[in-house]
């Protein structure tokens, strides 16, 4: 009997984290871009679901959630490989900070630092990736030399990928923190009986 | 959101696509992916969008609705093109637009990256439109099953795949309800700041994230009373059958692919 328990509550998680990559994955497509230089540096709230989950269960569930968002969204066509690997380092550096504060230490108030802190970690740690990574990357897919520069690298990072990032943290935060506030309750319930 | 996305939408047919077993596609898509990246000559360009344009033919779902589900790459691809233009100097200046030199180098490599694009979107969509997505996930769980030596959660990755495909349609129907249903009580999720209208996300996404569980509670009870146990010892209904339909395409593939490397410049 206990062994019949613990599987349908692993069944369950699974089945929730799978929803919530579809709802994540759809959420992407409701974009829109925050600094007008750099149009294709949109805000999405698809990285609600997945703190969801991770705040729920634990941050490596909402790294799963990441990983199925971005999966779905290669596979229905919304995106290209370079793009989408770049959303989900974002959204993995942004989740784990966050969720491992808050499973450490509980409560609204370490879930408002969590956030701060997983802004600035995602903001510098996509600063860097973008250096030395994804900005190299896009420039081979994409077939732009310039973009390679040290000096346009600089330029992009600075005035682009950090003040975009700090923005996309501060927006995320202030959409989730009310809404994890009205859901609370019924989230505990849930974890009482999930996990 | 609306539905001109092909998300997901799986067109039944009986086409030689479709009746391929989709591990055979699935691979074929993956080696596209990578070798689109070594055509450099208007030959090998041309033997590349050849292969992807009868291939969408053979499929014989009509090629407007193909491409009415590109929709949303239209723009990301004519974008590329624009961004070429303006930015790329080489070759020599073809005309000026309100005195903006246009180069030719501009032109070929703008419309290069915009083929490329174009290719792999469409391919990609040809898998997802003549594939059900019981079949690809099938196919992927056959792929990685080698993972499994490394422990690997292989069943559990493909189960999720195939909740998280076959729910996208239910999910985005239920979001419009919500949206409607809040819209109907006088939320403005249209006009308005950006900060009113993330705040109007928020009665969107409560309901959405509640009849998720909900979902999930209902679908992890159906499966557990129809006897599911996880992967161990589960049999299937269509077993994947590689057959000589399959292994025909693959060496056309392999032939196109020896094509490519021998009309690059």
């Amino acid at each position: 009997m206990k062994n019949n328990q613990m599987q349908s509550s692993k069944l369950l998680k699974l089945i929730v984290l799978s929803l919530l990559g579809t709802i994540s994955m759809l959420l992407m497509f409701v974009n829109f871009p925050v600094l007008p230089a750099f149009a294709y540096l949109t805000i999405d709230f698809s990285d609600v679901p997945a703190l969801l989950a991770a705040l729920l269960f634990s941050p490596v569930a909402g790294v799963i959630v990441q990983v199925f968002k971005n999966l779905l969204h290669l596979l229905v066509g919304g995106g290209e490989p370079v793009g989408v690997t770049a959303n989900f380092l974002a959204g993995t550096m942004f989740v784990l900070p966050v969720s491992i504060l808050y499973h450490r230490f509980k409560g609204v108030k370490s879930l408002i630092a969590g956030l701060v802190t997983s802004t600035i970690v995602m903001a510098i740690g996509m600063g860097i990736l973008n250096y030395y990574l994804i900005l190299p990357a896009y420039s081979l897919f994409m077939g732009m030399s310039d973009m390679a520069i040290p000096s346009v690298k600089w330029t992009i990072v600075t005035a682009g990928i950090l003040p975009f990032n700090v923005i996309k943290g501060i927006v995320i935060a202030l959409l989730f923190i009310p809404l994890f506030t009205k859901l609370r309750p019924w989230f505990e319930q849930k974890r009482a009986t999930i996990s | 959101m609306n539905n001109a996305f092909i998300i997901g939408q799986y067109v039944p047919g009986e086409s030689l696509i479709h009746r391929l077993d989709p591990r055979t596609k699935i691979m074929i898509i993956f080696f596209f992916v990578i070798f689109v990246f070594f055509a450099n000559s208007a030959a090998s360009y041309g033997l590349l969008t050849a292969f992807s344009i009868i291939s969408a033919i053979v499929t014989r779902i009509k090629l407007s609705y193909i491409f009415k589900g590109l929709t949303p790459v239209w723009f990301l691809i004519v974008f590329t093109f624009f961004l070429h233009l303006i930015v790329t100097r080489e070759g020599e200046v073809l005309f000026e637009v309100l005195s903006f030199p246009i180069y030719s180098g501009a032109v070929i490599q703008g419309s290069e990256i915009s083929l490329r694009f174009f290719l792999l979107i469409l391919v990609t969509s040809l898998l997802t439109l003549t594939t059900s997505p019981i079949e690809i996930t099938d196919a992927i769980e056959s792929l990685l099953h080698p993972l499994k030596r490394i422990k690997f959660p292989v069943h559990e990755l493909a189960l999720m795949m195939s909740i998280s495909l076959r729910f996208i349609p239910t999910l985005m129907q239920e979001t419009e309800k919500i949206s409607k249903a809040q819209a109907s009580r006088g939320v403005d999720f249209k006009t308005g700041p950006i900060k009113d209208r993330v705040q109007a996300i928020v009665p969107l996404l409560v309901p959405l994230f509640v009849s998720a569980f909900k979902r999930a509670e209902e679908l992890a009870m159906a499966m557990e009373a129809r006897g599911y146990q996880g992967g161990e010892g589960r049999t299937k209904l269509r077993e994947l059958r590689i057959v000589n339909r399959d292994r025909y395409t693959a060496l056309l593939f392999i032939l196109i692919i020896i094509g490519l490397f021998l009309t690059r410049s």
